[in-house]
């Protein structure tokens, strides 16, 4: 499904340029479920953004579904992200000032799905990470835990074939955090390829597959029996 | 999509009440004004519009040249309407105007009205439909009239009036033939009913042929398809065929322009009330802008907040387009509210802004064409005001603001400083004009009129009056209202005539030389408190032969270059004049420009009025009385009118008294939206700095030293305002002062001024939000980590 072979990105500052990836080379595959660690500043956020499509490589090639996207603008990149690829952050960035259940609804209307067919999705979803009592609140209003369902609820929503999660049990507990890992466990046995970034070990137990960076480079790789 | 954008955008209203408010209060205040501007800018370029021939309307024109300038003036001789009649087939109407004052009687009821002499014509040319009464024949008969709805209703109630008989100066009697629909309030005619010219040329006992005697207004039809330049090619030489007058041209200026081009500068049009127009239309537009600014900014202040929002929208797959919409929409429905509010200001404030501008305004609730203009004109401010900050929220990248560290830059040269810069420009000079035109008329003010204006009274000599002048005269004096009373040609506040035909010994030859005309019988230097520099004042009954002899003023003795004044001749129209005295210059006209040369002469002339010196020794009210029973004696069918002196002087500065009230008006309101936005942007400074504020004081920042640290900044951008206003202002007061001879001087201390009231008031704004948050507890803030 992701091939990207000698990708690079800098970030250039007035006195620094920094080399977040550094002829990065990897392949995913469809169903896979794939943990990327590392140290701070490695650049593995960098790496998901761009996996993304939310930021663009300087150099190197990246075939999305056999679609080289490197050089692809803001609105192909925009209209290929919405119908495929779910994001779930550490900081869950939900929108204050909009309900759970309009949260989820969100990538619904941006992919046009019309007003009924919404409901129905949003509802199936809801239920499915048990926070469907929660509904009509806001998101200030729950715990962290709930917080990140409603926003792997939003990830899901649209079936995405991808979901890119970057440290998505960092801000939570233990008993939380298992249970947002088991929720991506099922999505991933349901078909779901994806790829989440982490610091816990315990976490990325869960995952087929561990890539290791070291300053922008694959340092190793551990498959998961 | 829509929905989604509605409900967020109303919580996000809801949940920031205090931005909300400003927001739409700022814009609110903003859009009233701009409307109530534009209303009157409507009201002035529809002027005299609504005509339906007005393409083919003109009013006659005279050019000549005087004191080596070319002049034009728009009143023509009486007789020019049959020469136009009688030799230009291109011209289809014709109708003179001249204004008329009448006392009108009904039974008990006695009012004095004022009214136009005109020609039949005038019915069928101009669009002032009659409701009765037949336009082609309302006119015909010498005693036929035809009052505006107003006036039949204060004549005659309700009752049905066509038919119904008037008594007019207590001479005639008028049939009511027409009733004319109120004239709109925008037109330039101003009569309360019309009478047919040839009553007036009984009451002047003539029908004048002379064409030297500029006094009425004529207007002209031409026939469709004749042009502008083709009739004026034809009309040039009309005075030369039909007199001996060999220096005027004639021409036509077209309807369309009667109102806002109607300045002639050495004969061309060199503008008008279009200048007013645009200056206001510029202002209009700069307190809306500065309206907007305050949307501008506030929203782009509080975009760290819609930043996250931003991101995940863009994540989710919405595109900076549908942002933008987004963003536009709200601001759109902000201004929608802003302009339901600013609709009811304009109708709170219409009728105070009514009376400032001496206009009828109204808004025209069941207009179609209103409502329309009102929605544009609110999606207009929505989009200007939305524009900036939707472009710029919805440029945010995802991968910076879902970081969870976003800050925004604070550059040196970031636009919503350039904005806070650009309202405080315009408050600044706004506020500087307001001082220097304020100075301007309180310069003039104070300005020596030359007399004395208290207790001066004058009466306009209708009907008996002037018959029984000596009587009247007498009784004033002995009853004790008056101490001295003199006879003139005008009010001592208004030059009614001037002529360039005196000559003298040692006059160049050939030189135009134009005097104010003015005439007394006497007691003229007494009555009015004016000061005899050489000489005496006009005695007939002691000295006979005074009844021609003639006063002259200080700038006419300085222009006819006499070293003896008294005991010159100057010759008028044939007479001889003696001088007996000179008097010291005195303002008659414009309290702007210098005294004009004058001439009053003796007894053997023409007069108008009566003024009288109210005894010092009675009340005011003892004087009137008395001087009203006298009056009422000698002119019983009239009611007893008299006006002050001083009262019509004030008058005078009506204008300037209207343009330095409009201009405080519009200083009050710049400074006022400026720092209604200046402290929401403190007020957000002070909440997005809250943990460096809290960090400063737990290492041993002073509550002073925080406070004036967050102000320092907003007064910079005050300060940069002011140093580009200065000039502006300068050359935009200098450039008005231009249009005076007597002028203030611009002293520094104006600006001076300006700055202070400026740095005051921007302080008080931005301290009460800096100390506040200097004042909060480090503790609480640096916990909400
Ligand atoms: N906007 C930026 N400007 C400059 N440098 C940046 C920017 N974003 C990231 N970097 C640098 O790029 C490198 C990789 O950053 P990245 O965020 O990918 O690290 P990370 O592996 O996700 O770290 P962490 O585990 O702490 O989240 C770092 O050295 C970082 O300092
Ligand atoms: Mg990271």
């Amino acid at each position: 499904m992701i091939k990207i072979t000698n990708l690079e990105k800098f970030y250039r500052t007035e006195e620094v340029e920094t080399i977040a990836l550094n002829k990065l080379s990897m392949e995913v595959n469809t169903g896979e479920f794939v943990a990327i660690m590392g140290p701070s500043g490695c650049g593995k956020s960098t790496l998901l953004n761009i996996l993304g499509m939310l930021d663009d490589p300087d150099a190197g090639s990246y075939v999305f579904n056999g679609v080289e996207i490197a050089h692809f603008n803001e609105r192909k990149r925009a209209d290929l992200r919405k119908h495929n690829i779910g994001f779930v952050f550490q900081s869950f960035n939900l929108i204050d000032e909009l309900t759970v259940f309009e949260n989820v609804e969100l990538p619904l209307i941006y992919t046009g799905v019309s007003s009924a067919d919404r409901v129905k999705r949003v509802e199936e979803v809801l239920d499915k990470m048990q926070i469907m009592h929660r509904r009509n609140h806001y998101p200030q209003q729950l715990s962290g835990g709930q917080q990140q369902r409603v926003a792997i609820a939003r990830a899901v929503v649209n079936k995405p074939k991808l979901i890119l999660a970057d440290e998505p049990t960092g801000n939570l507990d233990s008993s939380n955090g298992n249970d947002v890992m088991e929720l991506l466990t099922d999505l991933n046995e349901q078909g779901t390829t994806i790829i989440m970034v982490t610091h816990s070990e315990h976490d990325a137990r869960y995952s087929h597959r561990i890539i290791r960076l070291l300053d922008g480079q694959t340092v190793m790789e551990n498959i998961m029996v | 999509m829509l929905k989604n954008y509605l409900k967020i955008t109303w919580r996000n209203l809801l949940k920031n009440k205090g931005f909300t408010a400003i927001n739409i209060a700022g814009l609110a205040i903003g859009m009233a004004s701009a409307a109530l501007i534009l209303f009157w800018v409507q009201n002035e370029v529809s002027y005299d519009q609504f005509h339906q021939d007005k393409d083919r309307l003109y009013q006659m024109y005279n050019r000549s040249v005087f004191d080596g300038k070319l002049w034009c003036w728009g009143t023509t001789p009486k007789i020019m309407r049959s020469a136009l009649k009688q030799d230009y087939p291109q011209i289809e109407q014709v109708a003179r105007t001249n204004k008329c004052n009448f006392l009108f009687t009904l039974g008990e009821k006695h009012l004095t009205l004022a009214g136009n002499y005109t020609d039949p014509d005038f019915l069928t040319m101009f669009s002032f439909p009659l409701i009765k009464g037949n336009p082609k024949t309302a006119l015909n008969d010498m005693k036929n009239i035809i009052l505006t709805e107003k006036t039949a209703k204060k004549l005659f109630g309700d009752e049905d009036v066509m038919g119904k008989t008037i008594k007019i100066d207590s001479v005639d009697y008028f049939t009511v033939t027409g009733i004319m629909k109120d004239l709109p309030n925008n037109t330039q005619f101003d009569f309360e009913y019309l009478m047919p010219w040839t009553y007036m040329e009984k009451v002047d006992k003539q029908v004048e042929k002379n064409w030297g005697n500029n006094s009425v207004q004529t207007w002209a039809l031409l026939k469709p398809g004749i042009t502008e330049a083709a009739i004026n090619a034809q009309v040039k030489d009309i005075t030369r065929k039909n007199s001996e007058i060999k220096d005027i041209d004639v021409f036509m200026h077209p309807a369309t322009k009667w109102h806002l081009y109607s300045k002639f500068e050495n004969g061309k049009i060199v503008g008008g009330r279009i200048e007013t127009i645009r200056l206001f239309s510029i202002i209009a537009g700069l307190i809306l802008l500065i309206a907007c600014i305050n949307f501008m900014n506030l929203s782009t202040a509080r975009s760290e907040k819609r930043a996250k929002e931003v991101g995940i929208r863009k994540v989710v797959g919405a595109l900076k387009g549908s942002l933008i919409a987004q963003f536009l929409g709200e601001s759109i429905m902000i201004a929608f509210f802003a302009g339901i509010l600013a609709l009811i200001i304009v109708q709170l404030s219409l009728s105070g802004f009514n009376n400032l501008t001496d206009k009828h305004l109204i808004i025209p609730y069941d207009s179609p064409v209103f409502w329309l203009i009102s929605l544009s004109f609110i999606l207009f401010t929505g989009v200007l005001s939305g524009s900036y900050p939707a472009l710029y929220l919805s440029s945010f990248v995802p991968v910076k603001v879902l970081k969870g560290t976003f800050k925004e830059p604070n550059a040196v040269f970031s636009p919503r400083k350039i904005l806070v810069v650009l309202q405080f420009m315009c408050a600044i000079v706004f506020i500087i004009s307001t001082i220097i035109i304020k100075e301007q008329l309180e310069y003039a003010q104070n300005r020596d009129t030359g007399y004395k204006k208290n207790n001066l009274v004058y009466t306009f000599m209708t009907g008996n009056i002037e018959k029984n002048y000596r009587l009247i005269r007498n009784e004033l004096l002995t009853s004790g209202a008056a101490v001295a009373v003199s006879k003139t040609s005008a009010p001592m506040t208004e030059g009614w005539s001037d002529t360039w035909d005196y000559t003298w010994q040692g006059k160049q030859e050939g030189a135009k030389i134009d005097f104010n005309m003015y005439n007394t019988d006497g007691s003229f230097t007494k009555t009015m408190g004016l000061k005899v520099i050489e000489g005496r004042d006009i005695d007939a009954e002691k000295y006979p032969s005074d009844s021609l002899a003639v006063l002259l003023n200080e700038a006419s003795v300085k222009i006819m270059g006499f070293k003896h004044p008294v005991g010159q001749i100057v010759v008028n129209n044939g007479t001889k004049l003696t001088v007996v005295g000179v008097v010291k210059d005195f303002i008659l006209q414009s309290p702007y420009e210098p005294v004009r040369p004058m001439i009053i002469q003796g007894p053997k002339s023409w007069f108008a009025v009566i003024h009288y010196k109210l005894n010092e020794k009675n009340t005011t009210a003892k004087n009137l009385q008395l001087a009203e029973a006298v009056f009422k004696k000698f002119n019983s069918e009239y009611p007893f009118d008299y006006h002050f002196v001083d009262d019509e002087y004030a008058l005078k500065f009506k204008d300037e008294q209207r343009t330095g009230t409009l201009a405080t008006l519009f200083a009050g309101l710049t400074i006022f939206i400026s720092c209604l936005g200046l402290f929401g942007l403190a007020t957000y400074m002070a909440q997005n700095r809250i943990k460096e504020i809290g960090v400063r004081k737990v290492l041993g920042a002073s509550v002073f030293g925080v406070s004036s640290m967050l102000s320092k900044d907003f007064l910079k951008l005050v300060g940069i305002a002011f140093l580009i206003a200065t000039p502006l202002a300068w050359w935009g007061m200098y450039t008005w002062l231009q249009g005076y001879t007597y002028r203030v001087p611009i002293s520094i201390w104006v600006f001076v001024t300006a700055a202070a009231v400026t740095v005051i008031i921007s302080i008080i704004t931005v301290s009460f939000q800096a100390i506040k948050a200097a004042l909060a507890n480090p503790v609480k803030s640096l916990r909400s980590e």
